[in-house]
């Protein structure tokens, strides 16, 4: 280094000065494609394909390694039940993206899946559907006043809320379980169209309004917007208040969605449907490459994901896993994906450091 | 006007504080057994299992990140440290619990240092991981453990209460007096200036994160000592009350700072009003919707005072 207090023409004539060679050929010409490779941004390439390529390596690698895997029964099955996790997914990736959080989905697709079991023998089926999706929108509703209009952070303002819709359910539902096995009622979680079960062509549904609303919508760029940077979005007139409510809301009803599929697919629902539920739509989301940070992730990750974690499962079944260690082995994959990018960071700076010695 | 501005300075200086007069006074007249020895001590107990994670979730808080994984721990360090008592007998066994408990956190701690995952998505992960390794350990089993009802000295009498007490006088030391401690503020408060002003942040979240472990274990012991059964299933949920106690205590999630006795408080208002309502009869299922109540009244009210002190940052 150069003391700073040098006369600048000193510090020059300290300085070896490497002569520019201008008859040289430039690189580029000479090797494109590993000029290419090395411009690749391979931060975003991770972000936006691996998680889709782990799962067709995964695919591949399932139907050479268990023979019942790649059957269309099975497979068919895969696609289902990365549905019920995946449909409250797409509401929580924009959650994620816009840099909020919501931890009540869990007690969320309790109450809205019984409240669709409970009343669909009564109104029919559609008007059940609606009631759910209502309920979890009611419960969005809560999420975002409380965090917009009382101003309390995300985390804690949906964890009140999901220790008090928790509750509620209990006491709505007296602890009991409903039932109904009414046949409209339980094609949506269990029906097929052709050879796709129902749960999973709404899921890509859902996933396909999400991306839209996403990439082409103005709420969907100020999600993003306000996920990289809140205050900057806020002096650039973005809607913020306005727009995170709207994101509970969204968040909500998806999972009520979700939870009206679940509850058809079990025939029943109670009030605790699936504990810990939260915890996996949070790392389905992850999974799927949307940074927790906000401001980055898609939603094709997010679909690739939660076939991921269901196609994992089943293969582990598959192959008579016992169901404890499969629980080890999710949070390894988990744990695996999300420490590429951080081990990857680390090489670059390692590599960085090598080049310039001393610095 | 008076009453009101001392009423206004009391929940200013300890809002759960002031909660907690106000309910225990409350259950106080409405039940008669409320302030019997035997009750008070059996809510001093059931807050203490909280209040020993919520320590060691106070320091995470403070230094900037989470610990989901302290439920999964507990039950680990429970089930690890029954089947191990046979063998090599209550105290070391005891010793060996917390020390696994402490490797787990810092497993949790590599995690987020070395490889750079998040705090919340790498103990989302061990979350799984070691509930898993407890059930597998146990085959999804109850360990019974007859007839050492020398293990029973984690859970009876006044111990578990001294135990918080002591850990919550140590922490406030270790927070307030040592080196360790003002680390642990600076890496909360802002990493990268921690790190530039020479604050080692891998090693002190290595030692938060083993420090939280080691009182998710804890808490765990008192658990399986209670009913002498270690299961995997034990503690479900831990994390999530962990969290709620220490936010109800004061302690802010952004980082940087800790009120170690506002956890102490806050796990025993939650603590008190669990037990108030078992005493008037009312269903188990009340006492989720009024922690969720409780968690989200205190945050309103917070939200407000600091509305109305407009030269505080609020963020």
């Amino acid at each position: 280094m150069i003391d700073p207090v040098l006369p600048v023409k000193r510090a020059n004539q300290l300085r070896t000065v490497r002569p520019v060679k201008t008859d040289q050929p430039v690189t580029h010409e000479v090797r494109p494609v590993r000029r290419a490779i090395r411009n690749l941004d391979w931060d975003l390439l991770w972000e936006k394909f691996g998680i889709a390529t782990i799962l067709v390596v995964v695919w591949i690698l399932a139907a050479i390694g268990t023979p019942r895997f790649a059957i269309p029964d099975n497979l068919s099955s895969v696609l289902r039940q990365s549905a019920f996790v995946g449909v409250a997914s797409v509401g929580m990736t924009i959650a994620i993206i816009a840099g909020t959080f919501d931890l009540s989905v869990g007690s969320a697709q309790a109450l809205s899946a019984w409240t669709a079991v409970t009343i669909a023998p009564h109104i029919g089926v559609l008007p059940a559907f609606i009631a759910a999706v209502a309920v979890g929108g009611i419960v969005g509703l809560l999420n975002g006043a409380l965090v917009v209009l009382v101003r309390i952070p995300a985390f804690i303002a949906t964890l009140g809320t999901m220790f008090l819709v928790s509750g509620l359910t209990f006491i709505l539902t007296n602890g009991q379980t409903a039932r109904f096995n009414g046949k409209d009622f339980v094609w949506w979680g269990n029906g097929l169209m052709g050879n796709i079960p129902v749960p999973f062509i709404l899921f890509l549904f859902c996933a396909a309004i999400g991306a839209f609303t996403l990439h082409r919508t103005s709420f969907g760029r100020y999600v993003f917007t306000i996920g990289s940077n809140v205050k900057a979005a806020h002096v650039a007139g973005v809607p913020v208040n306005r727009t995170i409510f709207l994101v509970f809301v969204v968040v909500g009803l998806f999972t009520g969605l979700g939870a009206a599929l679940l509850g058809s697919r079990l025939y029943s629902a109670g009030p605790g449907l699936e504990p810990g539920f939260e915890l996996n739509v949070i790392a389905t989301v992850v999974l799927g490459g949307t940074r927790l940070a906000g401001g980055r992730g898609s939603m094709f990750g997010t679909v690739a994901a939660a076939i991921l974690f269901a196609t994992l499962s089943n293969v582990l079944n598959l192959n008579h896993v016992d169901a404890f260690v499969q629980r080890v082995a999710v949070g390894l994959v988990l744990l695996l994906a999300l420490s590429v990018e951080g081990v990857r960071q680390r090489l670059v700076e390692r590599w960085n450091r090598s080049q310039r010695p001393g610095s | 006007m008076v009453s009101k501005r001392a009423v206004w300075a009391v929940f200013r200086f300890s809002p759960v504080g002031l909660t907690l007069l106000l309910v225990g006074a409350a259950f106080a007249l409405l039940t008669p057994t409320f302030l019997s020895p035997n009750n008070l001590l059996n809510v001093c107990t059931s807050a203490s299992v909280v209040a020993i994670v919520g320590l060691g979730m106070t320091l995470a808080i403070a230094s900037g990140n989470f610990d989901l994984s302290v439920g999964s721990t507990a039950a680990f360090a429970g089930c690890i440290t029954m089947s191990l008592v046979p063998q090599i007998g209550v105290m070391a066994a005891i010793a060996l619990g917390v020390l696994s408990g402490g490797l787990i956190g810092w497993v949790n701690g590599l995690i987020v240092t070395e490889l750079r995952v998040p705090a919340f998505i790498a103990t989302l992960g061990m979350l799984t991981i070691v509930r898993g390794a407890a059930l597998i350990y146990t085959r999804g089993r109850d360990i019974y453990l007859f007839g050492r009802t020398e293990y029973k000295v984690l859970s009876s009498g006044m111990t578990p209460v001294l135990l918080a007490l002591a850990l919550a006088v140590l922490f406030s030391l270790l927070l307030g007096q040592t080196r360790f401690g003002r680390h642990i503020l600076a890496t909360g408060s802002n990493i990268q200036s921690a790190r530039r002003v020479g604050v080692r942040t891998s090693y002190v979240l290595w030692g938060v994160f083993a420090i939280v472990g080691a009182t998710a274990a804890l808490s765990g012991l008192i658990l399986s000592a209670q009913v002498l059964t270690g299961n995997g299933r034990l503690a479900t949920g831990l994390e999530l009350s962990a969290i709620a106690v220490v936010v109800l205590g004061g302690t802010p999630l952004t980082g940087g700072r800790a009120s170690v006795p506002g956890t102490l408080l806050g796990s025993l208002l939650v603590a008190i009003i669990n037990n108030g309502l078992n005493l008037l009869n009312v269903s188990v299922f009340y006492q989720n919707v009024t922690l969720g109540l409780l968690l989200l009244g205190a945050l309103t009210l917070e939200a407000l005072a600091a509305r109305r002190a407009p030269n505080r940052a609020t963020s």
